[in-house]
């Protein structure tokens, strides 16, 4: 019984509090258990000017056991996966206390925004990404912003983007393979798996290996 | 291996080495000694050697020794020198190098506290805060040693034992440790306002006491150090015996304990028997490889009796090496679940005998092999079952009929084989665990022969001491199968070692049946037969276990895939 009260409260702490610019709404009105998230993307970070939806579920021993937290909201962070928005995060594992809130937890969440952990990450492709080539990373994120989290977001799939783009791999690379003929969408599967993103066209060896995965 | 040999000692099978026995056998009954359980008085505190501690690097030289372990002919040869009379005590059942001693997480809890009110001198803070100093480093005194004398006080911040001012809430109510009685106290965890008992520490978070069980209560078993839950401070185990009720902090101990027994699992060891309670400690682990390498298994017995390899962590597995042992253990595992799967969801073609598996359909089976139609549940031809697709109209209990044409498959072949000695294996093993279970029994009928007869108590041992044999013997009889199966078969030594099984199997086997007497009187009778067929088995699993060591030494038996 005390998990609902306290869950009200915590909504009606976060309604109290509108300058931190929070949401926070049941799914469902009759289901206690799950609730939606809301925050803005950091100011001064590839994620400005987004909104990220995050989906909580609420274990029965809440608080006593951490929220369940993923992201709805398509995002390209070192510590968030890309595909599935599942989040590595200390506080929603084994550092969660029970005097963290909902609305501390989301802070929390957008804190990660602000400060990625490469070394700790969730989505291996995006931390490479990260660590070898930051200006890449900030443009790949910043057009995953702009895509799935603008506010005139058109949704995953409907826009016409580039593939390569999304993936922040450098248009001339993905060229030079389709000008000997290999197909766009295997190139750019290629590129992604090896965590190559741009092509020094000196560089023999990583070319041979490229070409080597696709004549597989 | 030249610089080797130059220490080294020919370990021969003749007793001709009368000398280096006699120099050794000195060494071997003064290192028998157990170790002092009490602290030594040393002059200063540090000097004294901790009883916990854990040379890793040590433990690193012996893995990679025996890494180097290999089955060529310089097997004869010792890096250690390992007597005759040692020979003889590991043989019959115990391991004279290996000083251990059997503990209890309790008993180990108990001896850490002993430690640190011997420490305590050292820190000048009160024994509880130096325990959660020493959980904190796992219980290696000798980096907390070190850390202390490095930063004494940030170490106390770090950890949560001192409460710094920023830390501290406003809230005049509520600064001091303990328990508090509140009047509509509004807890910010469940968000109840009630009258309630509260509990905090120095930082003053405040909570109720309900709230505080439940977030104490998970924690007790994880072993880690429990914290406010707003801060870093630090919740004795006095303020957890507060909270949760007298000696509560006991679990968080032994949990605690459990963690550092795992860590340092190359010097301590659980029993591997089911529910036993018991670890072994052995501090010097530096004849462990040399025992394996001359293929001995350097068993330990806990309080309980249970008797099991230092090594490799399983069950007492003599003649077996621990080589052999885990390479049975892995092929069983394996070929158990194909042998499993194989029998329940295949048959063999009544034609062929090559095995085939239904995946569904009707009963109208046609062989891939041979293209023979049948049913596959009387496993007859089809022909006479006309159209009824889903039934056998033909079923018959007889087994008559169903000649089966041996398949000359190599792979076939080898799996009967490995089928043969693995239902032998496991047929000892069901036995041993009956045997186990007769000796529980045993207990009652020395207690029928004392109220019944009156024979003395010591008479009676002579009932608990056949058991112990018969379990013995049946444990080696089962490992013995596993050193069989790795043997090439046409050797001599192997026929001889197969000649010792049978012999041994049947020695077994009579002093089981002579254990089911349950007559008292008859039992008395029949003293001299216990004697003499226990005295039996002894032999020849001494036999069986020396023959056995020789074809490993041999390279006869050879563990492969």
């Amino acid at each position: 019984m005390s998990r609902a009260k306290r869950i009200m409260k915590e909504l009606q702490a976060v309604k109290d509090d509108p300058t931190a610019k929070i949401g926070l709404e049941f799914v469902n009105e009759s289901d206690i258990h799950h609730l939606k998230g809301s925050f803005f993307g950091p100011p001064g970070t590839p994620y400005e000017g987004g909104q990220f939806i995050i989906d909580i579920e609420v274990p029965m021993e809440y608080p006593f056991k951490p929220p369940k937290m993923k992201f709805d909201t398509k995002v390209y962070h070192p510590n968030i996966s890309s595909v599935t928005g599942a989040i590595c995060l200390d506080i929603l594992k084994n550092a969660w206390s029970p005097v963290i809130t909902l609305k501390s937890a989301l802070i929390s969440l957008q804190a990660l925004l602000q400060s990625p952990e490469p070394n700790d990450p969730q989505d291996a492709e995006v931390a490479q990404h990260y660590l070898k080539d930051r200006a890449s990373f900030d443009k790949t994120a910043a057009l995953w912003t702009k895509l799935y989290a603008g506010s005139g977001a058109a949704g995953p799939g409907s826009a016409n983007v580039d593939e390569a783009e999304l993936y922040g791999i450098d248009a001339d690379a993905v060229q030079e393979f389709e000008s000997q003929g290999f197909e766009k969408q295997k190139i750019v599967e290629i590129l992604r798996r090896l965590g190559i993103k741009r092509l020094d066209p000196n560089d023999n060896d990583t070319i041979n290996r490229i070409i080597e995965e696709l004549l597989k | 291996m030249a610089s080797d040999e130059e220490y080294s000692l020919q370990f021969d099978e003749d007793e001709s080495d009368e000398e280096v026995t006699a120099l050794y056998e000195s060494r071997n009954t003064s290192e028998f000694t157990l170790p002092d359980l009490i602290c030594h008085k040393h002059a200063t505190i540090i000097s004294q050697e901790s009883e916990f501690d854990i040379d890793d690097d040590e433990d690193d030289a012996i893995h990679e020794y025996e890494d180097e372990d290999d089955e060529d002919d310089n097997d004869d040869l010792l890096a250690l020198p390992i007597t005759m009379s040692t020979k003889k005590a590991l043989s019959e059942g115990s391991v004279p190098n290996l000083k251990y001693e059997c503990l209890t997480t309790q008993g180990i809890y108990e001896r850490m506290l002993k430690r640190i009110h011997h420490l305590q001198p050292l820190f000048s803070i009160p024994p509880d805060d130096i325990l959660i100093l020493m959980q904190h480093y796992d219980w290696n005194e000798e980096r907390l040693l070190e850390k202390w004398t490095e930063k004494m006080d940030d170490l106390l911040e770090e950890i949560g034992l001192n409460v710094t001012s920023k830390k501290i809430v406003d809230n005049t109510n509520s600064n001091t440790r303990g328990l508090k009685y509140r009047k509509d106290f509004s807890c910010f965890i469940c968000c109840d306002d009630k009258t309630t008992e509260t509990f905090s520490l120095e930082c003053g978070h405040e909570y109720c006491l309900d709230c505080y069980r439940h977030y104490i209560e998970d924690k007790l078993h994880e072993g880690n150090i429990i914290t406010c839950m707003d801060c870093s401070l630090v919740l004795k185990n006095l303020d957890i015996d507060q909270i949760m009720g007298h000696a509560s902090s006991n679990i968080l101990m032994r949990s605690s304990i459990k963690s550092f027994v795992q860590k340092h699992h190359r010097n301590y060891k659980w029993c591997p028997y089911a529910d036993c309670k018991f670890i072994i400690h052995l501090k010097d682990t530096s004849s462990l490889g040399e025992y394996t390498r001359l293929h001995y298994s350097p068993f330990v017995k806990c309080n309980e009796s249970h008797r099991f390899c230092f090594h490799c962590g399983f069950e007492v597995h003599a003649p077996a090496d621990c080589n052999v042992t885990n390479a049975w253990i892995k092929k069983a595992r394996k070929e158990s679940d194909n042998l499993n799967w194989v029998l329940t969801h295949t048959k063999e073609c009544p034609k062929c005998s090559v095995n085939i598996e239904k995946n569904g359909g009707c009963n109208h089976m046609v062989c891939g092999n041979c293209k023979y139609e049948f049913c596959w549940i009387c496993e007859s031809a089809w022909a006479p079952h006309g159209k009824s697709f889903y039934q056998c109209t033909m079923y018959n209990n007889d087994d008559n009929g169903k000649t089966k044409t041996t398949s000359t498959e190599d792979a076939a072949r080898r799996l009967k084989r490995f089928t043969f000695y693995y239902r032998m294996f496991n047929e000892h093993e069901v036995s041993a665990k009956l045997d186990w279970k007769l000796g529980q029994t045993v207990g009652i009928k020395v207690k029928a022969l004392q109220e019944k007869i009156g024979v003395s108590w010591i008479e009676g041992q002579f009932l608990s001491e056949s058991i112990q044999t018969l379990v013995e013997g049946r444990t080696s009889l089962k490992w013995s199968f596993a050193v069989a199966y790795y043997s090439d078969p046409s050797h001599n030594l192997t026929k001889i070692f197969l000649d010792n099984q049978i012999l041994l199997a049947k020695a077994v086997e009579e002093l089981s049946e002579l254990l089911l007497t349950k007559q008292p009187e008859a039992i008395m009778k029949k003293k001299p037969d216990f004697y003499n067929k226990a005295g039996f088995v002894e032999n020849r699993r001494l036999a069986l276990m020396e023959c056995g060591r020789d074809l490993l030494c041999k390279g006869i038996c050879k563990p492969t895939d």
